[in-house]
């Protein structure tokens, strides 16, 4: 028991050893109470007054305020380098310290000028909590007059920017002077480490005391190009809260009725934003205007009705981006670098925010490299359009966010790029399948019972269709007669019209033959088709012979046994009788 | 660039395909394809399709159907909604149509399996474009069942683009008539098709496709009307076959079996007059295929005895039948219902039903927007249907001139008309074309000369041109401005939105308590439901008229009566509709005579409607209105503080656009009452009841426990 009380004491010197070691020469805090947060700026020159080197120094934070810090970070002056920082504890201490690396060890005797940046939200109460519309906002805020630090502090100024001229009432240490909206305090010499002396201001403050109860931030990727971006947003007003009735009259009749309310923020997208959207539950928002500008797209957001003390409202803002702009790939190797949280209005305050990363289908090996610490929920499988085993997401939350978290995460994730190629192939492939099933069907006769009248009339109809070319072939050799009667006008070669006339003969006898044939196997079908088809036949034997006949002429012609003119007007009127008769039959196979 | 459309729909922005929408409309191109653009149009034209589904959507519909996506079709049916008709509650299950919600579940459903992550919001708003591109199909089948494939064609751009169905059709109102025109001409189709056949494949299809529209629209009377009545047509024509007894004895047994499935349905069929007719008739077809029976085996003589016996018998049972089941109650007589036009017995009867302005006869002028150039066409296309009679052409006869006395007794039965409009104008203009561009050697027997054939098609075609441009005009007109959402333009052609509605019910929805009983006239009670999901009195499905009565009492007592009547239904918020300080002529004080008539029909000692008008019988808001009126609750809540108020300077303060009159009561105070929300152009107006007697109670309470 002593022994560990002793070993808890011995811990305590270390410590002190190291912070004792160090000194805070002129402090100038700046407190920022003009909005509805209170960022509070300390400028520390940090001296080391001992021999040996120090490597880190730590930075502190009131037991009362440490609940509403969202932000601390600490920068080197004039070098613009920010520092790493480290929760730790002291013993024996409450409240909140950091643990901060020096890049370079701070060397004995030596100086340095940082700078501590803290933000804190929530931390400015409405005071009355409930006002009327007419009423204006005031709040209080409680800090400290000195800077918490475990060192000692030889000289320290404060200055609190207020939101309005119009302060109700603050403590008044060390006599501190005010103008318009700044009150100074200090200077104060010598304040030993940890000390605190109650600060309260109690000031009128109308600035829109907005705060996003809950954000859903999610990030879809594709790799054909697109990353979607959709937030569900929250929104409520967490000043004083409305008393009585609100009256549409007074708010537009009179500007100041209704001060403290929201109307309308800005909310920046980043540039390349496309079709974006917003909207609820109930439809498209039409209150709202978007400003395409070269840096970046601005959207003037306006809620369906102000914002009044204690009202909420809900929305969801959506925008693509090209895949280009964020997305980075060296083989099978993907980056995504996008910003794990971003601008939804001036000095904004995230109470809760999930971010849900969506990545393709088939990613594997998923790292993800934050810029401070968030919490990591189990990963879950999300399906869309075209998947089969899932996107991976990612999901994380993080709580108490605000402006200066806006940064970028990577994320880095290995993904087999035939993998692409999978989702058109499905759709190929389940086409491919449709028309398969459809060409089955047509193709196959799936009737249970048998129609004897529709079969005789497909066979009528394929018979028909071997009649019409046969019929259109035996047109064919007359044509190919004629021609070779021309050349045997020019030629005169007997041998060469004889032989013609010989094949043709042959091949009109076979067609001949097989459309009668046919002809028989229609009368059999019981269709009247077949006498149309005798018709053709009978037609087709007078073509036949005035096509013998002009070969005949043509043969007097050549021995010179009429004369030029009286054939010319023969054969004229054997052409015309024979294109009738052609005109006839065709006007006949029309109608099969 | 002002942006003030954030749609994420892609057409939106896309302008052309509009164009290329309208071109195929106009090339009369008809079909799915030219159809269903047509009726995205509004869609598109409200800059989203989310904003015409909360616009268009009948919302109750739509919050059904998400009930039945999230909680399954078994727990669909047995849903006791607490949200409507505090302190009643209603059994959803049993008293709606289920067949739209269960369509557009198992659409969400089949997609979702495929991993089309479809919003049911999505489903639900291109439901009726959809059914609306089956019903021109469903149309070209039967157009060509009854004339040809031509006339088919025809009737189906018809219908693809007549304004009368375009207007339940256009994309986001997602309402029972969208689904019942296809199914109605379906079952047309398919019984049509029986007729034709006799097969009892499809009269199962028929009675398939009527179970569909059972499910699916109060309409099927209609349906189980029609059938029979062709039935008996044809037998008194003499043109009874076994094709026609096959038929309707399968579809009247089947059909009765399954439309007693729908639970809303139930037992009405054999028990409800309207349904009667569909049982005598098939009493009548037994009888008649007996007597044709026996007509083969009996001599001449024999068998006029026993026809007239046999009549007279059956005349005397059925009448002493339905004497005693009148008698004992077993179904009411209603038929006075349906043949008389509603108004005058509605007038007697309900008011609400005749303060619905669907229900008002239909004027000429509306016959002539809706349709347009078929109404002049279509007793063309009737009568060459009644020259050429056969079987299925006595069907079409009977169902246009059933349609049109309905569509002249109700605005709202227009849309039954519609179908058979084009029908029959698509016919009489097929039969035209036919005529005058048939091929040149038929022509030439009949003498036509060039002339006449060219001028008369031109004429032809000049008029479908100019039915395709005023369809174009009244779908992006009249049926394409939601709602919901009202639109006002400026000199400079630019349009202001006025998007009062959903400002004031997003605001109940968030920052009200989640149990807030909201009081309103019926006419937004399915608005408040769906859009601002919370809970109210009285909605659109008007069946309770005594709780409606006592809303409208609450309206038009005074404040402290009215008070009582809110406590006494634990009302929290007030929502009333306040047009005039825009001019919007549908609001509150100008529906607040039905209120007032409602409200006496049951409270007769309380509520007088003459207390409401000045002794010269008027109905006024000024100084000279009755006091009664400007100290009414709903007076004072519509022009609270309005009597401040200068709109321009041409007009004193309190100058009410809408009824061009300045207030008579400039001084209102409330006692009970706060304002909570009023929205931007003072569409909306919302009061919170203050709740002195809970707070009474509760510290009663804390006494008692002390």
């Amino acid at each position: 028991m002593s022994s560990v009380k002793r070993k808890g004491r011995v811990f305590r010197l270390l410590i002190f050893a190291t912070l004792g070691s160090l000194v805070n020469e002129e402090v100038k805090r700046t407190v920022d109470l003009s909005t509805h947060l209170a960022k509070i700026t300390t400028e520390v020159l940090l001296s080391n007054p001992g021999r040996s080197t120090v490597n880190s120094f730590v930075v502190a934070l009131e037991p009362e305020l440490a609940p509403h810090l969202a932000f601390i970070g600490v920068t080197v002056k004039e070098k613009d380098g920010s520092l790493e920082l480290k929760e730790t504890s002291l013993k024996g201490q409450s409240g909140k310290f950091f643990e901060v690396q020096l890049l370079s060890g701070l060397a004995g005797g030596s100086k340095l000028r940082l700078q501590v940046e803290t933000v804190l939200s929530h931390v400015l109460r409405p005071f009355p909590t409930h006002i009327t519309q007419a009423e204006r906002q005031l709040v209080v805020f409680q800090g400290n007059h000195y800077l918490y630090s475990p060192y000692l502090t030889t000289s320290q100024t404060t200055r609190v920017r207020l939101a309005s001229k119009n302060v109700e009432s603050y403590t008044k240490l060390g006599n501190p002077s005010k103008s318009d909206e700044i009150i100074e305090f200090g200077p104060f010499q010598d304040i030993p480490p940890f000390s605190q002396d109650p600060m309260k201001i109690h000031y009128e403050n109308n600035s829109p005391f907005l705060t996003i109860s809950s954000i859903t931030r999610t990030i879809e990727v594709s790799h054909w190009g697109n990353i979607a971006v959709e937030e569900t947003i929250d929104l409520r007003h967490t000043g004083a809260f409305l008393k009585g009735p609100f009256s549409r009259y007074d708010y537009q009749r009179q500007s100041d009725s209704g001060i403290s309310s929201i109307k309308s923020f800005k909310t920046i997208l980043p540039a390349s934003a496309q079709d974006v959207y917003y909207r609820d539950e109930i439809g498209n928002i039409s209150t709202s205007h978007l400003l395409v500008l070269e840096d970046a797209v601005e959207v003037e957001v306006r809620p369906r009705f102000p914002l009044f003390g204690g009202w909420k409202t809900h929305y969801i803002i959506g925008y693509n981006l090209p895949s280009y702009e964020y997305l980075y790939t060296l083989g099978d190797q993907y980056a995504l670098k996008m910003r794990l949280v971003d601008h939804v209005y001036d000095d904004q305050v995230i109470d809760h925010l999930t971010v849900k990363i969506i990545l393709p289908e088939g990613a594997r090996n998923i790292h993800l490299d934050t810029p401070y610490q968030i919490d990591r929920e189990p990963d879950q499988l999300h399906y869309t359009y075209l998947d089969t085993f899932g996107r991976p997401v990612l999901v994380a939350t993080k709580s108490n966010l605000v402006e200066q978290h806006i940064q970028d995460v990577v994320i880095h994730y290995t993904f087999n790029k035939i993998l692409m190629l999978q989702e058109p192939l499905l759709v190929v492939g389940a086409f491919y399948i449709m028309f398969f099933t459809v060409i089955i069907y047509v193709r196959l006769d799936f009737s249970i019972t048998k129609d004897p009248a529709a079969e005789v009339r497909m066979k009528v109809a394929s018979i028909t269709e071997q009649v019409l070319t046969l019929v259109n072939k035996r047109l064919g050799l007359y044509r190919h007669m004629n021609d070779v009667v021309n050349r045997y006008k020019q030629s005169r070669d007997t041998g060469a019209l004889n032989g013609g006339r010989k094949t043709m003969e042959a091949e009109h006898r076979t067609l001949t033959n097989d459309i009668s044939s046919l002809q028989a196997r229609l009368k059999v079908e019981g269709s009247d088709l077949a006498d149309k088809v005798a018709e053709v036949q009978k037609l087709d034997s007078q073509v036949k012979e005035l096509v013998c006949r002009s070969c005949q002429e043509a043969e007097r012609l050549v021995a010179g046994k009429v004369k030029k003119e009286a054939y010319i007007e023969n054969e004229k009127s054997l052409a015309s009788k024979r294109q009738e008769l052609i005109n006839r039959i065709d006007s006949l196979l029309d109608a099969l | 660039m002002e942006l003030i459309c954030l749609g994420h729909f892609v057409l939106s922005h896309n302008p052309e395909v509009w164009i290329l929408g309208e071109l195929m409309l106009n090339c009369s191109w008809g079909g799915v394809g030219g159809d269903s653009i047509h009726r995205i149009h509004p869609a598109l034209e409200c800059h989203s399709l989310v904003v015409s589904l909360s616009s268009f959507l009948l919302r109750f519909n739509y919050r059904s159907t998400h009930h039945l996506t999230s909680n399954g079709f078994y727990e669909f049916l047995n849903w006791f909604d607490e949200r409507a008709w505090y302190p009643l509650g209603r059994i959803v299950g049993g008293t709606v149509y289920p067949g739209l919600m269960v369509t557009a579940g198992l659409i969400h459903y089949v997609l979702n399996l495929l991993h089309m992550t479809v919003h049911i919001r999505d489903v639900c708003v291109f439901l009726a474009p959809i059914f609306s591109g089956l019903t021109a199909i469903s149309t070209f089948l039967l157009t060509r069942e009854l004339w040809n494939q031509g006339a088919g064609l025809l009737a189906a751009c018809f219908i693809a683009i007549v304004p009368g169905y375009i207007s339940r059709s256009v994309a986001g109102s997602f309402d029972n008539e969208g689904i019942a025109i296809f199914a109605l001409q379906f079952t047309y189709y398919l019984w049509v098709k029986s007729v034709k056949t006799g097969s009892v494949f499809w009269t199962i299809g028929c009675c398939l496709s009527y179970f569909y529209m059972v499910s699916a629209w109060g309409g099927y009377v209609f349906i189980i009307n029609l059938i029979p009545l062709h039935v008996f047509v044809l037998l008194l024509m003499q043109r009874y076959s076994r094709r026609v007894y096959i038929a309707y004895s399968t579809f009247y047994i089947v059909g009765l079996v399954l439309s007693m499935q729908i639970p809303f349905v139930g037992f009405q069929p054999i028990r409800t007059s309207e349904h009667m007719a569909a049982a005598g008739v098939f009493a009548l077809l037994q009888a008649y295929a007996f007597l044709q029976y026996l007509k083969d085996r009996l001599t001449k003589q024999e068998f006029q005895t026993l026809f007239f016996l046999g009549v007279s018998l059956a005349a005397g049972v059925v009448f002493l039948t339905v004497i005693y089941l009148t008698y004992t109650g077993k179904f009411s007589l209603s038929l006075m219902r349906y043949l008389c036009p509603p108004p005058r017995y509605a007038k007697i009867h309900i008011p609400i039903i005749a303060s619905v302005s669907e229900h008002q006869p239909t004027t000429w002028v509306s016959f002539f927007f809706d349709l347009h150039i078929l109404v002049c066409t279509f007793p063309a296309g009737l009568w060459f249907c009644i020259k050429n009679i056969n079987d299925e052409r006595v069907f079409v006869a009977l169902y246009a001139i059933s349609a049109v006395y309905f569509a002249g007794v109700m605005v709202r039965l227009m849309l039954t008309l519609t179908p058979v409009v084009c029908m029959l104008s698509a016919i009489a203009f097929s039969s035209v074309f036919e005529h005058y561009l048939g091929d040149d050697q038929k022509k030439d027997k009949e003498g036509l000369g060039p002339n006449i054939k060219s001028i008369v098609t031109m004429l032809m075609l000049m008029l479908l041109m100019m039915f395709a441009v005023h369809c174009t005009w009244v779908t992006s007109n009249a049926y394409s401005s939601p709602s919901v959402v009202l639109a006002s333009y400026n000199h400079d052609g630019s349009r202001n939105i006025l998007d009062d509605f959903r400002e004031a019910y997003y605001w109940l929805r968030q920052n009200t308590d989640e149990h807030a009983r909201v009081m309103s006239w019926w006419d937004y009670g399915y608005q408040i439901a769906g859009m601002a999901n919370r809970t109210t009195l009285v909605d659109n499905n008007t069946w309770n008229n005594s709780h409606i009565a006592l809303v409208g009492k609450a309206m038009s007592s005074n404040e402290s009566a009215a008070y009582q009547i809110m406590q006494s239904l634990d009302v929290d918020y007030v929502l009333i509709i306040f047009g005039g300080v825009i001019g919007y002529s549908g609001d509150d004080i100008n529906k607040f005579l039905w209120m007032v008539r409602i409200a006496e029909g049951e409270h007769p000692k309380d509520i007088r409607e003459s207390d409401y008008f000045t002794p010269q019988g008027e109905f006024r808001v000024d100084k000279a209105g009755s006091p009664t009126l400007l100290n009414c609750l709903m007076y004072k809540m519509s022009y609270y503080r309005f009597g401040e108020m200068q709109l321009d300077f041409r007009t004193p303060p309190g100058f009410d656009r809408t009824r061009n009159a300045e207030i008579g009561n400039k001084d209102i105070k409330f006692k009970h009452l706060e304002e909570a929300f009023t929205s931007e152009h003072w569409l909306v107006r919302i009061y919170k009841v203050k709740n002195e007697g809970s707070s009474r109670t509760s510290s009663f309470l804390r006494k008692a426990r002390s």
